[in-house]
């Protein structure tokens, strides 16, 4: 992040700007300093009607049932939607500019890619009067500083959900992969960030790590635990852990909600080492057709009760905190002292290409 | 004519047969199951099927996959025969080239198909969507149908068409009352292999489609990559019997044609 | 003029033109829509990789030269034996089907139609039925537990064993089709011919048919194959994503490591390698041909 061209920061600055004027909402909680008071071109400008049509690009199964139809009902537009399976397939399209998305849902750690090409549009925080829902640990990111381009949709942490009636011990660190004991009952997510950053959070480092010697320490780790795994899974695990085929797994807290909510004997926690905490969240594309629908829809889904149907069914967290109390899960923000084991994903930067070899070595060991 | 098979191998294709289905047969039964991770039989529901009818995304998928799978096969299996035909019947400079542009498809990973097409389509300005997905997909099907009905076509008795033409068909008769039928099963093998893969393809898809043009399989893939639920069984239960049922019919209509002149 | 040089003058004579006629439609598609975007790929293979995806301005081979490491040749000798055996065996299991179905006179179309339909679901959903036949609570080791032949579960899911079978599942299709189609066309008077002149069974098949299935062989062979060699979803749902086959190496280029350069450059080596297996094969069966 530090060593964004200079082009970056005017426009980080421009983007302060836009927020101090256009916003007037909530402005204690951005936490800008020394914003001007001079008007960005554009960017005050009403919208317009509101247009026909709608069309998001979501990750799959990310709305809830009545998200879209309901919307549909109550403001006379049509939704299409589209799903993606990774962040690359969107930015891809995204780059490729004739997408005719409106709204997109980019994890943080995309936000660099998407600024680089400047895809984004700046959000009319006029249009947005549900914005103070928003909980203020979600505000002022710092990678979309002031949410000048995004909405919070959702967050979760990466951890370990485990059979509490199969294993023993509570495996609250990341050694657990190393314990010959579960030897074919355990597995990790099939994803590189994940797997080597949990390693580099067992010695203490930062999961964002691109020192070569922490690097290689984690490849050593990971080498270690390989023979263990019954395999680098993501998603499936759900269903295996559920029957009891797989006793421990690395997951994503959505993915180990929809578990509990099946089998009550499995328990999710982040280790005392610490793990990876993300955010999605909602961007509007510069080529947006529908750019009033859109925000509509953005302010439609701060709503709490639509926010807490959306987290009950992702079982990923709701950074509404108003719909915090509307949730079935109840996932309670992360406190200072949770807060301080866990970190956001950054891009690699050139740093991902040495990430990518040791991939590629410790999977074809 | 069963008597020239040997019983062994009726046994072994009934295996093969077995292996191909089950996992099919297992997919249908889960559709009936009570249990949204099918992690065991739980018991019956028609729940899955009930929340299709409430799921616009997957029938619109389906709605598309079977625009996109019909146009594309049409259009794949005329180029593709008509390019076996031509490498097969003609003496031509450069068939090495073009018989190498055919295989090369079939080389080439999806991935590298799919964003090389994506890279295309926005340097010369072609909107993604059903359009672009056609597109991509009669590509990469041309080469499917050129090679089976090539491999048809190779050996086949070109003294027939010959026979007609000194028996004073012209080539245009000889090509239609000869050539065709006896080709028939190849250009319906080449058609069918084009339509299963245009009807399955997601990763070339899943590149060059826009707003509103995801097909069946990259509906799908997003449900089957969250969570396995059940619905997907049942749609796919749902297109198995219903393609079941429009083969039987062609069949039986074929048949029905082809019987007075004593099949 | 006899008539067999009337036959042979007509057939050398045929114009030309109207083969090109033939050719034009499928080879202009194939053109624009396939090798346009792959000579866009070669060119991003020798570009600089763009740090947030895409490629930047620089000629250099340096990604070519990184594939040539011990740790990536590894992985692409093992894709190439991976999709050897499955070759094979789609093959030994393959030819008996297509044989059976081609001989099955009424019921061909119908017989062809089941080799076809589970084609129709899915990729994906019949990997997770797959999955769930082979995993340990899955149907498989229920009904061993219950017959009593195992007392735990067998690992069947996220072995080697489930990736070859997942593969084997995947291409079959691929090698029954075009042996079929050759078979079919097989004139059943040779076959009595070969009988009437005392030909054991197994004569009959191997200089009758097999022989003259061949060219069905080849494309059967060939379609199996290549795509193996491109395949990366099963290694990763069935094999527990704990092995790399060259695709998975790929797909990760483009999708999570956004190296395009280095993506595009261990695909045109794969794309070589293919080629030359495939102008190999091609070579050797028209010697034999020659030969036979």
């Amino acid at each position: 992040m530090a060593n964004r061209a200079t082009g970056e920061l005017a426009r980080r600055e421009f983007v302060r700007r836009v927020i101090a004027t256009g916003a007037g909402l909530a402005t204690a909680n951005l936490g800008l300093a020394g914003c001007g008071p001079k008007v960005a071109a554009g960017a005050g400008e009403d919208l317009g009607p509101i247009e026909k049509g709608l069309n998001l690009y979501l990750w799959s199964d990310y709305l809830a049932d009545d998200t879209v139809p309901n919307f549909e009902k109550e403001f006379g537009v049509k939704v299409t939607v589209d799903t993606y399976e990774s962040n690359e397939e969107m930015a891809a399209k995204l780059m490729a500019g004739a997408s005719g998305y409106d709204l997109v849902l980019p994890s943080s750690y995309l936000f660099p890619v998407l600024f680089s090409k400047d895809l984004l549009a700046p959000l009319r925080r006029k249009y947005l009067t549900n914005w103070g829902n928003v909980a203020p640990l979600f505000l002022n990111p710092p990678w979309d500083p002031g949410n000048a381009h995004s909405v919070p949709w959702g967050w979760g942490t990466t951890g370990i959900a485990y059979r509490k009636d199969l294993v023993r011990e509570r495996p609250d660190s990341w050694a657990v992969f190393f314990d010959e004991r579960y030897r074919g009952k355990v597995t990790m997510l099939d994803d590189l960030r994940d797997v080597i950053g949990s390693f580099l959070r067992l010695r203490g480092r930062s999961l964002n790590s691109v020192d070569p010697a922490e690097l290689a320490a984690a490849k050593q780790d990971a080498l270690k635990a390989k023979p263990n795994l019954r395999a680098y899974v993501s998603a499936p695990v759900k269903a295996q852990l559920i029957a009891g085929d797989v006793w421990i797994a690395q997951m994503w807290s959505g993915d180990a909600q929809q578990a509990i909510a099946e089998q009550p004997a499995i328990e999710y926690l982040v280790p005392k080492e610490g793990g990876t905490i993300f955010s999605d969240a909602l961007v509007m594309p510069r080529s947006a057709p529908h750019q009033r629908a859109a925000h509509e829809f953005l302010n439609y889904i701060l709503r709490p009760p639509v926010a807490a149907a959306i987290a009950d069914k992702t079982g990923y967290g709701t950074p509404n905190q108003a719909a915090l109390p509307l949730t079935r899960a109840k996932v309670p923000y992360p406190t200072a002292d949770e807060l301080g084991r866990l970190e956001y994903q950054k891009d690699l930067g050139q740093g991902s290409e040495q990430w990518d070899r040791i991939w590629t070595e410790i999977k074809a060991a | 004519m069963n008597r020239r098979v040997p019983r062994w191998v009726v046994a072994a294709a009934t295996v093969v047969y077995l292996f191909l289905h089950a996992p099919v047969v297992a997919l249908v039964v889960f559709s009936f199951n009570d249990s949204k991770f099918s992690a065991s039989w739980t018991g019956f529901t028609m729940e899955w099927y009930r929340r299709l009818l409430e799921r616009d995304d997957i029938l619109d998928g389906l709605r598309r996959s079977l625009v996109v799978g019909g146009i594309a096969t049409v259009v794949a299996t005329t180029f593709g025969t008509l390019l076996a035909l031509a490498l097969a019947r003609h003496r031509m400079r450069g068939r090495q080239a073009v018989e190498s542009l055919l295989y090369l498809p079939l080389v080439t990973p999806e991935i590298i198909v799919g964003i090389s097409l994506l890279s295309l389509f926005v340097l010369a300005g072609i909107p993604l969507g059903l359009t672009s997905i056609v597109i991509a997909h009669i590509a990469f099907c041309i080469s499917f149908v050129a090679v089976v009905v090539g491999a048809r076509l190779k050996g086949m008795d070109e003294h027939l068409e010959e026979a007609a033409m000194m028996l004073g068909a012209d080539e245009w008769a000889a090509f239609w009352k000869v050539t065709v039928p006896q080709l028939l099963p190849g250009i319906v093998a080449g058609a069918l292999l084009a339509f299963t893969m245009s009807f399955d393809d997601y990763v070339i898809t899943s590149f060059v489609s826009g707003s509103g043009s995801s097909t069946l399989p990259v509906v799908v893939y997003g449900m089957v990559r969250r969570n396995v639920e059940p619905s997907i069984n049942a749609i796919s239960t749902i297109i198995v019997v219903v393609t079941s049922l429009l083969i039987y019919l062609a069949d039986r209509l074929q048949s029905a044609r082809l019987a007075p002149a004593g099949r | 003029m006899s008539l067999r040089r009337r036959v042979l003058g007509w057939s050398a004579a045929r114009p030309t033109r109207s083969g090109y006629a033939l050719l034009a439609p499928g080879m202009i598609w194939l053109l624009l829509f396939f090798l346009a975007p792959i000579g866009l790929m070669l060119v991003y293979s020798v570009m600089k990789r763009g740090l947030y995806g895409g490629v930047e301005p620089g000629i250099t081979l340096e990604h070519y030269r990184r594939f040539f490491d011990p740790l990536y040749l590894d992985i692409l000798l093992r894709t190439i034996l991976w999709s050897f055996v499955c070759t094979v065996l789609c093959l030994v299991i393959g030819y008996p089907v297509a044989y059976v179905v081609a001989r099955a006179g009424r019921w061909r179309q119908w017989l062809l139609f089941l080799v076809v339909l589970p084609f129709w679901t899915s990729f994906l959903v019949r990997m997770f039925a797959m999955i769930f036949l082979l995993r340990d609570s899955g149907f498989i080791n229920s009904v061993l537990l219950r017959a009593g032949l195992v007392h735990e579960p067998v690992a069947l899911l996220y072995t080697p064993f489930a990736v070859m079978l997942g593969l084997v599942y995947g291409f079959l299709p691929l090698m029954i089709l075009p042996i079929y189609a050759s078979l079919e066309k097989l004139d059943v008077a040779l076959l009595e011919a070969a009988e009437v002149l005392g030909a054991t069974p197994r004569a009959r098949f191997t200089r009758v048919i097999f022989p003259l299935s061949l060219p069905g062989v080849v494309a059967g062979s060939l379609l199996t194959f290549i795509p193996a060699l491109g395949s990366f979803v099963t290694a990763d749902l069935l094999g527990g994503a704990k092995q790399v086959m060259i695709g998975n190496l790929i797909q990760n280029q483009f999708t999570v490591a956004r190296n395009w350069p280095f993506g595009s450059a261990a695909a045109f080596v794969l794309m070589g390698v293919v080629l030359v297996a495939v102008v190999g094969y091609l070579r050797r069966r028209d010697a034999r041909e020659l030969v036979g």
